[in-house]
């Protein structure tokens, strides 16, 4: 009887192996049909910044000639956030509400946590890309200004900071999946997305501030603020910047909070909530 | 394997509209169907059938009671019963994004089917479902009847024991529904149990072997269909047809003696009659104390759109298929 039990347990983690791996390629096939669309999605905002705040007002003479290196760690956590939210939180919202297709993932014969769980790893990768559109775009525009040199040892660091941060904005991703309805898309950006954004710790380093003292408290429950920190510590530790113990910490708290919530959302939602 | 591969034990289901405002949308219904069993489930609208087969697919989580899919509950390990059940909902749920084939195909892997078995019965099914042409075409351009029959094939990939079928026919056109019919009875040969809701009468009574009536959240009454048929008091209705109808010509055929029921049906007024063979001659003289001539006069047994009636009250969507 132990053996029997023993081999369905095998036969069930492997379906639910195989119907992940289906879930996720399915999301990606889907995506990959669309390419243009995610480019100019993903690729467009970082641009916009990188262009403005790193090569016209620089040129201009409105913020000083160090400004791409004070930005360039937060344009790289924004873009990751920003990506990993969208696509997480647009198909699924889409999916549930819209278009019904994830009903027929929902009735695979595996723990329903195995399509949330997908929904999130192709986040993930799609956030990915978005930090990685984020490299080419500020070598054009603000290469000549930034200062930059990356040791091995910081590179080290630098790897599992960027995988939390792609959990992260998969699991704000869900958490805000399962809150918006499609009709509130469009809602989502200057209601959510723009504040997140332009209070992320993106053009200034949370310690500069100490000058707005409610701000700087307010701004704490921005995940985005802890990704650039963290961020800004490993990539241009010269600048000020918190703790990376705080910023890390940030993270990992911020991922534990919206996946909580998020996935618990998300099994309300698939047993018809 | 279970002689019963579905019983359902005091389902219940409420919704929370507000603080203290509540709906019970099935209000503790129990019964069970046997393995090879074509089954029906009727009901008007609100009647509650799709927040049941909700609820028997693992969609929905009940109130209380208890479902068990193949001796097995649902209710406490729902990835083991999907794995046995097939389920085509109402409303087109396929992946647009994807092929007619990438459609079965992926649903085959997300029950853990090998790429050759998928790809196998991928064939098998685009063929009989007379989907082959249309396999590498994207699902979103599909009219109707080629999405419901891509929905019945990829439900049926995986095998399943049981196949739950939301309104399969409705909106489809009548030569249609029979090609469909085809294929659910030769899938229903080949050993699938089949649970369907329906709006049209003719087919539960033509093929279900058991059908259950469900109104307001109760089950009223379970049996064949000639057992349901049996449940009108008598199996002798009068239909007759005026020049001109009033719905207080309803009122008034109620209040007569040997009258037990009346309802308007497709232009027609039925008398549901308390004994057999009824006197006639006070009907007619009824009709004569009536605004409006007499057409047509007729005896007719009872259908299972009569039994719907008389169970629940409520007339049948169902327009212009009977009588």
């Amino acid at each position: 009887m132990a053996i029997k039990n023993k081999t369905n347990t095998n036969i069930n983690t492997n379906v639910s192996w195989i119907a992940f791996k289906t879930m996720v390629k399915r999301d990606l096939l889907i995506q990959a049909r669309d390419k243009w669309e995610f480019v100019f999605r993903v690729a467009m905002l970082p641009f916009m910044l990188i262009l403005l705040y790193g090569y016209i007002l620089p040129k201009v003479g409105l913020v000083p000639e160090t400004f791409p290196t004070q930005m360039f760690p937060g344009i790289v956590g924004m873009s990751i956030l920003v990506t990993g939210i969208h696509g997480t939180a647009v198909p699924l919202t889409m999916d549930f509400n819209m278009s019904r297709e994830i009903e027929d993932r929902l009735m695979a014969p595996v723990n329903v946590r195995i399509v949330a769980l997908a929904k999130m790893f192709v986040g993930i990768i799609e956030s990915w890309i978005g930090g990685l559109i984020v490299l080419p775009l500020s070598i054009i525009f603000m290469g000549s200004s930034l200062k930059l040199t990356l040791n091995l040892q910081q590179i080290l660091v630098l790897i599992p900071i960027l995988l939390l941060a792609a959990i992260s904005s998969a699991t704000l991703g869900l958490l805000v999946g399962t809150i918006i309805k499609p009709s509130q898309i469009a809602a989502m950006f200057p209601g959510f997305l723009i504040p997140m954004v332009f209070l992320g710790a993106i053009f200034f380093s949370w310690n500069a501030l100490t000058v707005t003292p409610i701000i700087k408290i307010l701004v704490l429950v921005n995940p985005l603020v802890y990704v650039n920190e963290a961020l800004r510590a490993v990539i241009t530790p010269q600048i000020t910047h918190m703790p990376i113990f705080y910023s890390v910490l940030g993270i990992v708290l911020s991922i534990l909070i919206m996946g909580y919530f998020g996935a618990k959302r998300f099994i309300g939602m698939a047993k018809g909530k | 394997m279970s002689e019963i591969i579905l019983k359902v034990e005091n389902l219940k289901k409420e919704f929370l509209l507000s603080k203290d405002r509540k709906i019970n949308a099935v209000k503790g219904i129990s019964f069970e169907v046997k393995r090879g069993e074509i089954f029906g489930f009727l009901g008007p609208n609100g009647a509650g059938k799709s927040t049941t087969i909700s609820m028997l697919t693992t969609q929905k989580e009940p109130t209380s009671g208890e479902i068990l899919i193949d001796g097995q509950s649902a209710l406490e390990n729902p990835a083991l019963a999907r794995r046995k059940i097939g389920v085509v909902a109402q409303h087109n749920n396929l992946d647009r994004g994807l092929t007619a084939r990438e459609n079965l195909i992926f649903h085959a892997k997300y029950f853990g089917m090998d790429e050759a078995t998928a790809n196998k019965r991928a064939d098998e099914y685009l063929e009989k479902f007379g989907l082959k042409d249309r396999q590498h075409d994207y699902v979103r351009g599909f009219s109707g009847g080629m999405a419901q029959r891509l929905k019945i094939a990829r439900a049926i990939m995986h095998n399943p024991d049981i196949l739950f079928l939301d309104e399969p026919t409705t909106g489809l056109d009548p030569s249609y529904r029979t090609i469909l019919w085809e294929q659910m009875l030769a899938l229903n040969k080949a050993g699938t149990t089949i649970f369907l809701t329906t709006h049209y009468m003719e087919e539960p009574e033509q093929l279900c072997d058991r059908i259950a009536i469900v109104d307001q959240g109760e089950l009223k009454a379970i049996g064949t269909a000639d057992e349901l048929k049996a449940l009108i008091p008598t199996n002798n209705i009068i239909s007759i047809k005026l020049a001109a109808l009033d719905l207080a010509f309803v009122q008034q055929a109620k209040a007569l003696p040997e009258v037990e029921n009346a309802t308007i049906q497709n232009g027609v007024l039925l008398l549901y009659m308390k004994h057999e063979r009824p006197d006639f001659n006070q009907i007619l003289e009824w009709i004569k104390t009536l605004n409006t001539s007499l057409q047509n006069v007729s005896l007719s047994t009872s259908t299972l759109d009569d039994a719907f009636i008389h169970l629940t009250g409520k007339e049948s969507i169902d327009n212009g298929h009977k009588k």
